[in-house]
């Protein structure tokens, strides 16, 4: 009996070192260690053993299944170690991928210029598209039978629901609903009947801003939007504001920065000018304080807009804003 | 509008070039858009004389001329038949674009060089008619003026010297649509008052009054109405004067009569009219409104002079003789009075209406003329006589005539300078400035708005009848900043920012949309506007446009979902076909009143659409491909993502949506919308094909109404039991799974599936159901026994229930 032991050892310590890949390894691990195997079944005959013997014999059985496990597991890590080339691994195939989403580049768009007005201290807020006549215009001064009304081409519903030709109903609804001081943004589809080509869209999204509060002046109004300007189109920008007219501001402005395409030399995206026309803006006029119920010998305020797609368009280049709607993925996967 | 530069120089004189004027008046609130010389296209073009013509030596129908062209004389070979020696000619020099090329179909420019032609060096070229853009002669040399000055450019000798400028005048200032309204601009610029040519006039001894009489019975819209009259004149063509500064405008002219009316419309800004006094009956003028014929109580029809009939509603504003009308009030004569070759007596109408009558006939009878345009906005009520006046002056200049004596001017209520206060204050509380009140009247007074009294802070202008956007102190803050100039107000940043404030600084429609772009869909947006057969996809009751584009835009999208079938159609015909697209939007539908607006229903939604593969194709097995089930777990993870307190699938069968088997999402006990694989005639419709799964839901339930809240992490392992149930294919894996989790006690935290099976080894109409349990308990770890005990409890209620058999493995 001990001396099977002995020549089951030495074959245990010959085997293993002959191993060389996990086939072999489960093959050493079946003929010595399995239930069936040789270890197993000198453990069996231990019952032939003499009495005497038997726990000397059975101590050494316990030893020799330990070396098998011991040489076993060290085998099993030796080959885990080993380098993969060994099995052909080639590393060059390319990884699992999912496919990619991206955002809408009008959003993000949208996303910056939000991020930089939310962290000027401006909230967000929105409204409805389909609008009534009195916030779309009559509450922001643009009286009945005047050619500013012309100035947007407007889809009628019925009576006098309309689909909002800017986001400025939305100031209404605001002003209406909370007293100054108030600073928020307002972005938002909106709709204009005209005719759709590659500079115009029947739908398109805007982004508006107010600030109302005792104190707040011109002056500010363009501190705000210097400040978002150098944030969004960089700091080395010239810039400039012009009267303007907006029936629902007083005094309106347009504010316009050099044309960062050709840097104010004049090309054909600032129609040779050199200036790029970014928003339109102005001190909310008084008559839309007394629209919603403020005093406007109380408070002063400013608001502004700008369109989306014309600023998506200057900023990634974009020569016609139709692309922005047809939702090809070729196009939209590159922002 | 377009003005011309030399034009402009009749007012007020000024050194800028077109760059400068262009910049100053855009900065003044005047956008120029653009500019033209007009002689521009004639670089390189002057006027030559040909001093002697020899045969060309090698080609029949060539001349080789010698041209004097001021500086040198070119040798230049023409092909023209009509050169000959002693003409006067336009000759283009290398360098010199032709505006049309004779040999080329469509006339397209090109630009000349020195040439051999047949061996024989030509250093220019003699241009036609038609070369030249000046007409359609084509067939020899244009011969100019023979006594014009060699060596002058074309443009000059064509009177083409001016500068014409396209400016966008703001609907708020009707004073700026003339020339000597930006004049007016240009002296804030220089300091300088513009002025208005003097008039003398030498008038007959019979008084207007003799011959014609004017009855005023729309007081109200016709605020005041003035004529002259004028006989014997002889109608003929303008002066070339005349026509080139009508021109210079983009008029076309007409007669001396009819272009003398234009002309100082576009010189003082005062719309004008003449008729033919031959042709008003009874010798007089009335202003009344239209009625009805009086025979049939119908709408009276009245033909225009651009020759449109048109039907008059009854309170139509017309100018009427003595029996019928004669034009339409402020906005176009009629056929019926207008000037004729043989016209001999005028009259001439000079009157100021009522913005707002103007605007709503203009618009009902789609005409927009100068007059109208003018008038809708606002003229003013104290310029007609000058207009009638310098009329006048030039007609009997141009035409010839007896002008009567004096005019009938109907103004019974005579309209004054508004009276308009300033406080100085106020005026550097809006603008962020410290002007001071001398300052402010002093800026003021260059727009001729002049102080009238005033104490210390608070200043009384007078503002001209002509600024009819001035009624208001805020209107003069703002003229005030504008001749200040925006640009030296200072930019600052100052006032208090309120932190605290109730407005949001996070939309839902954001959070949702950066979660579906890390599930790796991609954003879409569709135009919101549809086909009326589009929109009844979503609604039977969707809302249309009173004055759409057209048929395909006539109506609001009332489901997201066909918006992104087009985008997938035209992915599919690029070759993209594997699609995971969203959109957020919002939708519409007629619902009934007391909405936010009217009775319009206006929800946002998100939409998922998936089709083709799932994922990019890979070296390891087949990619997956989109189905339902993938589908149905995008929306679970995403309901999950937006951490909703509950949601839940509801199943049952409709064919209301456009899925084939919808199933539907309900959150918080609100139906919240549906997924589906989109029915086979609707993908048709937009020209998808295959298959196309769509889920949409309502975005404000997508807001997390759950506070979170920590709750204590469980201190013993769960336990996972698995079990298998052979049911009759009818049964649903939910039923079972409820089943279970009604027969289990507490300990039974959550039940999957994690396999079904149908086929050989089962009988026919059987399948086999595979789930995992997972059991925990708060309390201890679970010993074997108890763990039986409760699966032995779940398995027994799913064979009583369902007649479920488990499955031994
Ligand atoms: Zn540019």
């Amino acid at each position: 009996m001990q001396n099977q032991i002995a020549q089951l050892r030495e074959e245990i310590e010959r085997e293993i070192a002959a191993v060389t890949n996990q086939q072999q390894l489960e093959e050493f691990r079946i003929k010595f260690l399995s239930r069936k195997g040789l270890i197993a079944s000198l453990f069996d005959n231990l019952r032939n053993v003499p009495g005497v013997d038997k726990p000397i014999v059975g101590k050494q059985l316990n030893e020799l299944r330990q070396r098998a496990q011991s040489v076993l597991d060290e085998k099993i890590l030796q080959l885990k170690s080993k380098p993969k080339s060994a099995e052909h691994l080639d590393l060059t195939l390319p990884g699992r991928r999912k496919f990619r989403g991206t955002k809408h580049p009008l959003m993000q768009t949208l996303d910056e210029i939000k991020s930089i007005f939310v962290g000027m201290g401006f909230g967000i807020a929105d409204g409805p598209e389909i609008e009534d006549d009195w916030h779309n215009f009559s509450a922001l001064n643009f009286a009945p039978d005047h050619p500013a009304r012309d100035m947007q081409d407007t889809f009628f519903v019925k009576g006098d629901i309309l689909l909002r030709t800017h986001t400025s109903p939305v100031q209404i609804r605001i002003m209406e609903n909370n007293k100054p001081p108030i600073r928020t943004i307002m972005p938002g589809r909106v709709y204009r009947n005209e005719a759709v080509s590659s500079r115009s869209l029947c739908n398109f999204y805007q982004v508006e801003g107010l600030a109302v509060d005792k104190g707040i002046t011109f002056s500010e109004l363009k501190g705000t939007l210097l400040s978002f300007a150098r944030q969004f189109y960089g700091k080395d920008i010239k810039y400039r504001f012009r009267p303007s007219f907006f029936p629902f501001t007083e005094p309106s402005a347009e504010m316009d920065i050099t044309c960062f395409i050709c840097k104010g030399k004049g090309c054909r995206m600032c129609k040779q000018s050199g200036w790029l026309e970014i928003l339109g803006c102005g001190m909310v006029d008084p008559n839309v304080f007394t629209s919603v119920g403020y005093d406007p010998e109380q408070y002063t305020g400013y608001a502004f807009g700008m369109g989306i797609e014309r600023t998506a368009a200057l900023l990634y280049g974009v020569d016609d804003i139709r692309l922005f709607y047809e939702n090809d993925v070729r196009f939209l996967r590159q922002f | 509008m377009q003005l011309s530069h030399n034009w402009l120089q009749h007012y007020i004189k000024f050194k800028f070039t077109p760059e400068e004027l262009s910049e100053k008046l855009t900065m003044l609130g005047l956008e120029v858009e653009s500019y033209e010389r007009l002689g521009e296209k004639y670089n390189g073009f002057v006027v030559g004389k040909v001093l002697e013509t020899e045969k060309h030596p090698n080609a029949d129908k060539l001349t080789v001329c010698k041209v004097d062209v001021g500086k040198e004389t070119l040798q230049i070979v023409c092909g023209a038949p009509n050169v000959a020696a002693g003409q006067t000619v336009a000759v283009g020099i290398a360098g010199a674009v032709v505006p049309k090329n004779q040999h080329d179909p469509n006339g397209k420019p090109f630009t000349l060089s020195n040439v051999k032609l047949r061996g024989v060096d030509s250093f220019g070229m003699i241009c036609s008619q038609y070369e030249l853009d000046l007409g359609t002669d084509k067939d020899g040399i244009l011969i100019l003026d023979s006594k014009a000055k060699v060596g002058q450019s074309l443009a000059s000798y064509l009177g083409l010297d001016d500068i014409v400028y396209e400016i966008g005048i703001t609907p708020n200032r009707p004073d700026l649509l003339s020339h000597f309204g930006v004049a007016r601009e240009i002296g804030i610029l220089v300091k300088k008052q513009p002025s208005l040519p003097k008039v003398r006039l030498k008038e007959s001894k019979t008084p207007i009054s003799k011959l014609f009489s004017v009855k005023v019975i729309d007081k109200v819209n016709c605020p005041r109405f003035a004529v002259r009259m004028i006989r014997g004149v002889k109608i003929a063509p303008s002066p070339e004067w005349l026509q080139k500064a009508l021109q210079s405008v983009g008029l076309r002219p007409r007669n001396n009569v009819v272009d003398v009316t234009n002309y100082v419309m576009y010189e003082c800004g005062h719309p004008m009219h003449a008729f033919d006094y031959a042709n008003l009956k009874g010798k007089k003028i009335v202003v009344r409104q239209a009625g009805l014929d009086s025979e049939s109580r119908s709408r009276k029809k009245f033909v225009t002079l651009d020759g449109k009939e048109h039907e008059l509603a009854a309170d139509v504003v017309m100018v009427c003789d003595g029996e019928r009308e004669v034009s339409v009030a402020g906005i176009m004569g009629g056929e019926n009075s207008e000037i004729s070759d043989s016209t001999t007596d005028i009259v001439l109408e000079a009157a100021y209406w009522n913005p707002s009558s103007i605007r709503r006939t203009a618009k009902a009878l789609g005409i927009q003329s100068d007059a109208s345009y003018r008038f809708e906005r606002g003229a003013d009520p104290n310029a007609p006589l000058y207009a009638l006046d310098r009329a006048a002056q030039l007609i009997l200049e141009l035409a010839g005539g007896e002008l009567l004596k004096g005019r009938i001017d109907i103004y019974p209520k005579k309209i004054k300078e508004k009276i308009v206060s300033v406080r100085t204050s106020r005026c550097n509380e809006v603008l962020g400035t410290s002007l001071t009140t001398p300052h402010v009247t002093d800026l003021l007074r260059r727009l001729e708005i002049k102080k009238v009294k005033g104490s210390k802070d608070v200043t009384f202008f007078s503002v001209p009848t002509y600024r009819v956007d001035l009624d208001r102190e805020i209107d003069l803050i703002e003229e005030v900043a504008r001749v200040f100039g925006y640009n030296n107000i200072e930019s600052k940043t100052i006032s208090s920012i309120d932190f605290d404030h109730p407005f949001g600084k996070e939309i839902l429609s954001d959070r949702i949309r950066e979660k579906l772009v890390g599930f790796g869909y991609q954003e879409a947006l569709s135009i919101s506007l549809q086909s009326e057969a589009t929109a009844k996809l979503g609604s039977p009751t969707p809302i249309a446009l009173l004055n759409p584009l057209g048929q395909e835009m006539s109506t609001m999208r009332t489901t997201l979902i066909p918006g992104l079938l087009e985008a997938a159609a035209r992915n599919q015909s690029y070759g993209s076909n594997d699609l995971q697209l969203f959109e957020i939007g919002h939708v519409f539908s007629e619902s009934a009143e007391g909405q936010l607006v009217g009775s319009v229903m206006e929800e946002e939604r998100m939409v998922l659409l998936v089709s083709g593969q799932i994922e990019p194709g890979y070296w390891q097995g087949e990619p997956r491909k989109a189905n339902i089930f993938f589908l149905k777990g995008e929306v679970s993870d995403l309901l999950d993502a937006c951490g909703l307190d509950s949601w839940r699938f509801i199943y049952y069968s409709t064919s209301e949506t456009l899925a084939d088997n919808p199933i539907f999402v309900e959150i918080n006990g609100s139906s919240a919308g549906f997924l589906g694989k989109v029915k086979e005639d609707v993908c048709k419709m937009f020209g998808f094909e295959g298959d196309a799964f769509v889920a949409e839901l309502k975005l404000p339930l997508l807001e997390s109404q759950r506070v979170k809240e920590y709750k204590t992490l469980p201190r013993f392992p769960v336990v996972r039991r698995d079990v298998a149930f052979v049911v009759d294919a009818a049964v649903s894996a939910e039923a079972i799974e409820q089943c279970m989790k009604g027969g289990g006690s507490s300990l039974l935290r959550a039940v999957d599936v994690f396999d079904v099976y149908a086929g050989p080894n089962l009988p026919d109409g059987k399948k086999s159901v595979a789930f995992t349990l997972s059991l925990l308990s708060d309390e201890k770890t679970l010993m074997e026994q108890e763990i039986e005990t409760e699966v032995r409890r779940i398995v027994k209620r799913v064979e009583q229930q369902l007649g479920a058999e488990l499955r031994s493995n």
